[in-house]
């Protein structure tokens, strides 16, 4: 009894914490009910770089996510997928076609002089940047959306004035004369970026470099036309420029920016062509709706089943419902919990694992049934229900959870929200169609009223040698 | 009231011989046809479908239902032959376009044409879907490893917790319920145009987990049985393992069903055919299990002449039950 009366409030106080959990944490949507689009960027190999590395894919990732941040879309997500491959979310994105035209095409990185006079202006138009950039910053975080637009056009028109305080060299410095670019620690702590040209661009550096020493000017480094470092050349150049093709851009940078403005300018400098394709947009009308329809599916199988073992199992009918909720409440609680980001197949997975929760139960309450007509005690029928049930209970549990794996391992990542909600329901069903049930069902067993075979199977004969109480 | 599996199994073997060989007449004559099987989304062969609403808070806009000669006109004027076009929505106020693979510009193109003819669409109504085919083809093959890998794992599994025979039978069952299911979607893919996409092989796989259940469920009563009394005939064992686990066997089914039905009325159309896929093969995979695995297990048994032999991979605890005895 001690075991039970702990496991009872063990169980109470799970409700309580997925209750908690669900008003606190909301669970995030996917693309397919909020509306909005999902690109798949492919990296695509040319003569000369055969192989798309690791390093090379974060290299385009930055370039995409710089682009990604000229749309002034709030909570775009940018992650890498296989070897060779970008996943793009836009939320919310109302014109998909800009999104993609924005984010195809080989990176544009150059090197530019800037013209002489300019330097004041540069200066006000750099500050009025770094405001707008905070601004949108802290937009996106509040989430107005007609604000980050008219932002978004504000910081464009900034970009576009900058671009134009600038000029190219002749021939331009194009990103396909860099060799690489990196951070490297200075000796007192401090972050420069190391960069270094072919043998062509060398000589194109020197004579930028020469033509700037001095002046004040500075080297406008551009990523798709915008500036993305500014740097100065000292006046000792001013003979005959940084020769030899490579130099150091130093300034107070931390490691991470350091490290981001090499990743800028390797992703700028590779001649690899981007494709975008896939793209599943959906409006936002359309995930409202598929939201509701799931709403409507979901609490009707619900009901169904809550119906249907009420009936036909009787007593514990009642018992494998109760557990059957708080099976809903929990696994709903751990997806809020996990982070899981709710999809369409997602909800399938959730509503599907509801009609499979029960399976455990009735497994156990046929096996009680079984046992009360082979004429045990009421209370020896249930424990061997129980007993009995396990091994077939885990065996279904373990051949759906194999397929889940292998759906959530191999799948694309539409596939793996479905794999993953069914797994995780799977989980949380041996808790609830076991432990929970059984306490309760014991529980109910507490009840001299309750303690009715006939409750627990209809139509039992009443040749029962048993001792259990038989009303006829 | 018992009844007899066995008796006649000729019935249900033969039935099930017929189904698969339908089913797989149906994908040989979707293959000369289609150059598939079944019919495939352009999650597997590449494509672009697009949808759109029109935007009916704009005056007039909607005063007519959509003809599908207007968007026909349009799409040929932009050669996009071989296209397929629908009217949705109950008030015909929307349109489906299924392409070939169209790059941005294109699209655009194409946008622009139809919003000229038939009116201004709705940003928020509208869906786009446009996967390029080397795509297409990675998808298909990522997901049938995932059904090859998923297949091997559950027969490592069930060779483990039975013995191999059992394992293979149920590996026998579960091959012709993913057949009939995809014979089932061949021929509707014939008659009804119905696509098969990447949610087609998540239901596939699904089937497969749930279907082993099913017989997993009355191989352990057989074992058990055969424990118990280890004199018995093969196909009184099977017979009273079948009738023994019937109402479970139906019930677990049922209530798997009940939220299927449930999905496929109320869950739109994404997940209809998802959730019709599901219903035919855990409909199926009951009824392999209760007429197929189970007298197969046996055919197989008694022709080896092992019905006597008890499996010994997993001791079943009998001692709950031999003191009630």
């Amino acid at each position: 009894m001690q075991r039970q009366r702990s496991l009872l409030i063990l169980i109470g106080v799970l409700i309580i914490a997925a209750i908690v959990v669900i008003n606190t944490i909301s669970i995030p949507l996917g693309l397919d009910l909020r509306g909005g689009s999902q690109l798949t960027i492919q990296v695509k190999t040319t003569p000369e770089i055969k192989q798309i590395t690791d390093r090379e894919l974060e290299a385009v990732k930055k370039v995409v996510e710089g682009r990604i941040n000229g749309l002034g879309v709030s909570e775009p997500v940018v992650q890498t997928i296989g070897k060779d491959q970008i996943l793009v979310q836009l939320p919310g994105v109302s014109d998909p076609q800009q999104a993609e035209r924005v984010l195809g095409g080989t990176a544009q990185l150059e090197f530019r002089t800037q013209k002489p006079g300019t330097e004041t202006q540069l200066f006000a138009f750099q500050t009025s940047r770094a405001e707008l950039k905070a601004k949108q910053q802290d937009l996106r975080k509040s989430n107005e959306q007609a604000a980050i637009v008219k932002n978004q056009q504000d910081l464009q028109k900034n970009n576009q004035a900058i671009a134009e305080l600038f000029e190219s060299t002749n021939p331009p410095l194009a990103g396909k004369f860099l060799k690489d670019a990196a951070g490297e620690p200075t000796q007192n702590n401090n972050w420069n970026v190391a960069i270094r040209f072919d043998q062509k661009g060398g000589e194109l550096f020197a004579e930028l470099t020469k033509k700037l020493a001095g002046t004040g000017r500075s080297i406008g480094i551009f990523l798709d036309n915008e500036l993305i470092s500014a740097p100065s050349v000292g006046p000792e150049f001013a003979a005959s420029g940084i020769s030899g093709g490579a130099a150091v851009i130093t300034g107070r940078f931390t490691a991470q920016e350091a490290n981001n403005l090499g990743v800028q300018l390797r992703g700028g400098a590779l001649p690899v062509p981007v494709q975008i394709v896939e793209n599943r947009t959906v409006g936002a009308t359309l995930g409202k709706d598929s939201i509701q329809r799931s709403l409507y599916a979901g609490i009707g199988g619900l009901l169904l089943v809550l119906i249907f073992m009420l009936v036909y199992y009787r007593l514990p009918g009642l018992i494998a419902d109760v557990a059957l909720i708080i099976y809903a409440l929990l696994t709903y609680a751990t997806f809020a919990l996990l982070g899981v980001t709710l999809t369409l197949p997602g909800i399938a997975g959730f509503i599907l694992s509801i009609g499979m929760a029960v399976d455990a139960n009735v497994l156990i309450f046929e096996r009680t049934r079984e046992e009360l007509r082979g004429g045990k005690s009421l209370y020896r029928s249930i424990e061997a229900g129980f007993y009995r049930a396990w091994s077939s209970i885990l065996d279904s549990h373990v051949t759906s959870l194999i397929s889940c794996a292998a759906l959530f391992f191999l799948g694309a990542g539409l596939v793996k929200g479905f794999a993953l909600t069914l797994a995780l329901g799977l989980g949380v069903n041996l808790f609830t169609a076991i432990t929970c049930s059984r306490t309760l069902l014991f529980l109910s067993l507490q009840f001299p009223n309750l303690r009715k075979p006939e409750l627990f199977c209809p139509n039992l004969s009443t040749s029962i040698k048993s001792g259990a109480e038989v009303q006829s | 009231m018992k009844f007899s599996v066995i008796k006649q199994r000729k019935l249900w073997w033969t039935t099930s011989v017929i189904a698969t060989i339908i089913s797989i007449v149906a994908m040989v004559i979707s293959w000369q046809q289609l150059g598939a099987p079944l019919r495939p989304s352009l999650d597997f062969v590449g494509g672009t479908r697009l949808q759109f609403e029109r935007d009916c808070t704009q005056p007039n806009n909607c005063t007519q239902p959509i003809e599908i000669s207007d968007v026909r006109e349009v799409i040929d004027a932009q050669k996009l032959n071989n296209s397929s076009i629908q009217i949705i929505g109950q008030k015909q106020q929307g349109i489906s376009v299924r392409t070939k693979t169209l790059d941005v510009e294109q699209r655009t193109q194409l946008q622009t044409a139809l919003t000229e003819k038939i009116g201004a669409f709705d940003p928020k109504g509208t869906q786009i879907d446009t996967v390029g085919p080397t795509l297409g083809r990675q998808l298909l093959s990522q997901g049938l490893l995932a059904l090859v890998v998923s297949f091997a794992a559950i027969v490592v599994y069930l060779s483990v917790r039975f013995q191999l025979d059992y394992a293979v039978i149920a590996i026998l069952a579960l091959f012709h319920d993913v057949l009939i299911t995809l014979g089932v979607f061949s021929i509707l893919g014939l008659v009804a145009g119905i696509e098969v996409d990447s949610l087609f092989v998540v239901a596939i796989l699904t089937i497969t987990g749930f279907s082993v259940t099913d017989t997993v469920i009355i191989y352990d009563r057989i074992r058990e049985i055969l424990h118990l009394h280890p004199d018995d005939h093969i196909d009184k064992v099977v017979d009273d393992a079948i009738n023994q686990t019937l109402t479970r066997s139906i019930n677990t089914t049922f209530t798997v069903l009940l939220t299927l039905f449930s999905l496929f009325l109320f869950g739109g159309e994404t997940l209809r055919n998802f959730s019709l896929a599901l219903i035919i093969g855990f409909t199926m995979g009951a009824y392999s299990s209760i007429f197929l695995a189970s007298t197969l297990l046996a055919w197989w048994r008694e022709r080896k002449g092992q019905t006597n032999v008890v499996n010994s991979a997993e001791p079943i605890d009998t001692s709950t039950s031999s003191q009630d005895s």
